[in-house]
C-alpha cells in the first residue's frame, strides 16, 4: 500500500509517502502564494524521489491550512490529528506534543495516537514562527542565526510584549539602551517559550512530550521551552513532516 | 438537513412585525426595548405594551460604538450600542426597530453593559432594574422583588395602564405556554440523529423577543408540527451542545461552522437556549413573587457564585447524550470567559471532551474556527 499525506502549511508545504509503514520518504517546499501549485510540485517530489508512479498510490490525505484546496486528495483531516498519528508513528508513547509553526502553535495531548485535548493559538503571532520573523528582522539577524545567538546569552533580556508588533519596537528600544545581540535574541526565544509553556501546562503536559514544527529545528527554543517546562523533548530528526506523515498513515490505520 | 415551511415563512417576518408596531403604536401603544432576560416580559405585556429585543449580532455597527466605546468590550455590547445611536453618517444602516422604542428597560448584569446603559440614557429614556448578584442570599429574592415592584410602577407609568394581578397571572400562563413548546421542541432534538438542526432552531430562538407571542406560538406550533412528522435517518453525527454567551440574531458563526463540518448541535445552553425558557413561572403563587423566584434563578454568570450553571450543564450534557460540548464566548466577556475554567473542570471530571471557542462578530477567524473543529469532531469520532 502507498500512502502520500501533504501538509499545506502557511510558510512551508510538506509532503511525505509511505510505503507499508516503514519507508518514509519526504519533502518540505515553500508554500509561497499559491497553496495548490505548491501541493502539486511536493506530490510531484516525493513520487520522483520514490520512483513512484501516480497510478500506484493508493491514497492521498491532505492537512495543514490549505487542506480542503487540495483537490487531488481523498480526503482532508485537521493538522491535530495529522500531528497525533504522525508523532505517534515515531514515538508511540508520548502523551503530548508541542507544535511550533509558521503562523500558530498548538499544545496537544495524546493517548496512543488519539487526540484527547488541544490547545490552539492563532489569533495572534505571539508564540508562533512570525513573531521569530519579525523580531529577527529587527535584530538584523537572519532567523537560522536566532537560535545558536541565544544560546550564547547569559543574561537574556526581558521582552514582556507578546504582541509581535510591539515586541518589535521593544527590540528597537533594547538595542538602543545597549544591549547585545545575544541577550535581545535569548530575551525573544525566551518570551515564546514562557507563551508556549503556559498551553502546555493548561491541558496538563507533564513528561513524554514530543517538539515538532518548525520551531523545533531552532535549537535556542528547545532549550528554553524545556527549562521553562523542566522536561526533555523527542524531537524528530525531521520535526516538519509529522503531519504530513500522520496525513499518510491516516489511510493505513 | 430538512428545509421547514415554518422556517421559511420566518424569515419574512421582519417587516411584517415593524409594520405591526407602527400601527401599535399609532394606535397609542408604548414599545419597551430590552437586552436582558432578566426583564419579565409578563410585566410589560401586563401593562398592555409591547415589547422588542435590541441585542446587536451584526458587525457592520460595531464601529460606530467605538467613537464612544473603548473597543475592549464585547461584540455584543457594541453591536447593540452602535445600532441605537447610528445616524446614518457612516453609510451603515441599522435595523429600523433599533430607533421605535419608546423606553428601554435594562438591567445591571455586567460591568460593560452597566456603563453602556449610563451613556444610552442619552439618546433614549433607559430605566434600569437593579439585579441582586448574589442570587442564593436570603435578602437577594427580597430586593428583587421590589426591584420588579418598582419596574411594575414605570411600566403603569409610561402607558397609563393599571398592572392587575388578573392580567400578570394571565401573561405568566401565555409565557409558560411558549416556554412548554420551546421544550417540546427540544425534546425532539434528543432523537439521534436530530430531525432538526441546530442553525435552525437558533434563527427561530433568536426572534423569540422579536416576534410578537401569538406569532412566536403560531410558528413554534408549526415547526413542531413539521419536525415531528421527521422519518429520523438512523446516521449519527457527534452531538454537540453550545454553551456559553448569547448569539444575537445576526450572528450564526459558529454553530454554522460546526455543522457544515459535520457535527450537530443538539441544545444550547445560552441565553439564546435553554436560559430562556428552561424553568417555569409557578402558576399558583402571588405573581409578583413567582416571577421573581423564577427570573432570579436565570444562571448567568453575572451571578456569584453560580454553581447553578454548571449542574445545568452537566445535566443539559446527560440529557441531551451529547458527545462534546462547545464553550462559545464573546471576545472581552469577563463572565463566560472567566467561568470556562470551572465548566471545564467539571466537564473533565464527567468525561465529556470541550472546545472552547473565543470570538467577535467579525468573520476573519471563520478558517481558524473550522480548523479546531474540525479537530475537536475527529476528535469524537
Amino acid at each position: 500500500m502507498i500512502s502520500v499525506g501533504i501538509d499545506a502549511g502557511s510558510a512551508t508545504t510538506k509532503a511525505v509517502l509511505v510505503k507499508g509503514d516503514r519507508s518514509i520518504i519526504h519533502t518540505i517546499r515553500p508554500t509561497a502564494f499559491d497553496f495548490i501549485s505548491a501541493a502539486e510540485m511536493a506530490y510531484k517530489d516525493v513520487l520522483d524521489h520514490a520512483g513512484v508512479d501516480k497510478k500506484a498510490v493508493d491514497h492521498v490525505y491532505s492537512t495543514g491550512y490549505g487542506r480542503n484546496s487540495i483537490k487531488f486528495a481523498d480526503k482532508a483531516i485537521s493538522e491535530i490529528t495529522a500531528h497525533a498519528l504522525g508523532v505517534y508513528h515515531l514515538y508511540p508513547d508520548v502523551n503530548g506534543i508541542i507544535d511550533i509553526g509558521g503562523q500558530d502553535c498548538k499544545v496537544i495531548s495524546v493517548n496512543n495516537g488519539r487526540v484527547i485535548d488541544f490547545l490552539m493559538n492563532d489569533k495572534c503571532a505571539a508564540g508562533t514562527g512570525k513573531f521569530l520573523e519579525y523580531t529577527a528582522r529587527a535584530l538584523e539577524v537572519p532567523i537560522e542565526e536566532l537560535g545558536e545567538l541565544a544560546l550564547a546569552s547569559k543574561t537574556p533580556a526581558g521582552i514582556t510584549s507578546m504582541c509581535t508588533v510591539f515586541a518589535e519596537s521593544e527590540v528597537i528600544s533594547l538595542r538602543a539602551r545597549g544591549f547585545t545581540k545575544e541577550d535581545i535574541a535569548a530575551g525573544l526565544i525566551e518570551s515564546i517559550a514562557k507563551r508556549v509553556a503556559v498551553m502546555a501546562r493548561q491541558i496538563g503536559l507533564k513528561q513524554n512530550v514530543a517538539f515538532v514544527g518548525g520551531g523545533a529545528k531552532n535549537a535556542g527554543i528547545k532549550v528554553a521551552l524545556e527549562k521553562e517546562l523542566s522536561i526533555s523533548f523527542c524531537v524528530p530528526s525531521e520535526p516538519q513532516i509529522t503531519g504530513a506523515l500522520g496525513a499518510a498513515l491516516y489511510s493505513i490505520r | 438537513m430538512h428545509c421547514f415551511e415554518s422556517l421559511d415563512h420566518l424569515k419574512n417576518s421582519y417587516n411584517t412585525r415593524i409594520s405591526q408596531i407602527v400601527d401599535e403604536k399609532k394606535a397609542g401603544k408604548k414599545l419597551v426595548g430590552t437586552f436582558c432576560l432578566f426583564v419579565p416580559d409578563e410585566i410589560i405585556f401586563a401593562a398592555g405594551a409591547d415589547r422588542i429585543i435590541l441585542c446587536g449580532g451584526k458587525n457592520d455597527t460595531v464601529s460606530i460604538a467605538e467613537q464612544y466605546l473603548p473597543r475592549n468590550i464585547c461584540p455584543l455590547i457594541k453591536s447593540s450600542f452602535g445600532s441605537i445611536v447610528n445616524n446614518g453618517c457612516s453609510g451603515v444602516k441599522s435595523c429600523s426597530h433599533f430607533s421605535m422604542v419608546d423606553l428601554i428597560v435594562a438591567e445591571n448584569t455586567c460591568d460593560s453593559k452597566k456603563k453602556m446603559y449610563e451613556l444610552l440614557g442619552d439618546y433614549v429614556p433607559t430605566y434600569v432594574i437593579d439585579l441582586p448578584q448574589r442570587p442564593d442570599s436570603p435578602e437577594a429574592l427580597n430586593y428583587f422583588l421590589g426591584e420588579l415592584y418598582k419596574f411594575k410602577n414605570i411600566m403603569e407609568q409610561l402607558t397609563g395602564n393599571k398592572i392587575t394581578v388578573e392580567q400578570l397571572k394571565m401573561e405568566i400562563k401565555t409565557s409558560n405556554e411558549t416556554r412548554q413548546l420551546l421544550r417540546r421542541l427540544y425534546e425532539l432534538r434528543k432523537i439521534d440523529s436530530p430531525p432538526i438542526c441546530g442553525v435552525d432552531v437558533l434563527k427561530l430562538l433568536q426572534k423569540q423577543y422579536f416576534l410578537s407571542t401569538e406569532e412566536l406560538k403560531a410558528s413554534l406550533r408549526m415547526l413542531i408540527n413539521e419536525v415531528e412528522r421527521v422519518k429520523p435517518d438512523g446516521t449519527h453525527k457527534p452531538r454537540i451542545m453550545i454553551s456559553g454567551c448569547p448569539m444575537s440574531s445576526g450572528n450564526t458563526k459558529v454553530p454554522e461552522v460546526i455543522e457544515s463540518r459535520g457535527g450537530v448541535i443538539v441544545a444550547e445552553e445560552s441565553c439564546t437556549g435553554t436560559r430562556s425558557f428552561w424553568d417555569l413561572v409557578d402558576e399558583n403563587k402571588d405573581p409578583m413573587l413567582a416571577l421573581a423566584e423564577r427570573y432570579i434563578k436565570i444562571p448567568c454568570s453575572c451571578m456569584s457564585p453560580n454553581d447553578r450553571r454548571i449542574e445545568n450543564i452537566l445535566e443539559l450534557a446527560r440529557e441531551f447524550e451529547v458527545d462534546g460540548v462547545v464553550y462559545y464566548t464573546l471576545q472581552f466577556c469577563h463572565g463566560y470567559n472567566i467561568e470556562k475554567y470551572k465548566v471545564q473542570q467539571a466537564l473533565r471530571k464527567a468525561g465529556i471532551p470541550m472546545l472552547f471557542i473565543e470570538t467577535d462578530y467579525s468573520n476573519s477567524d471563520i478558517e481558524q474556527i473550522g480548523l479546531r473543529v474540525d479537530a475537536f469532531l475527529e476528535m469524537l469520532s
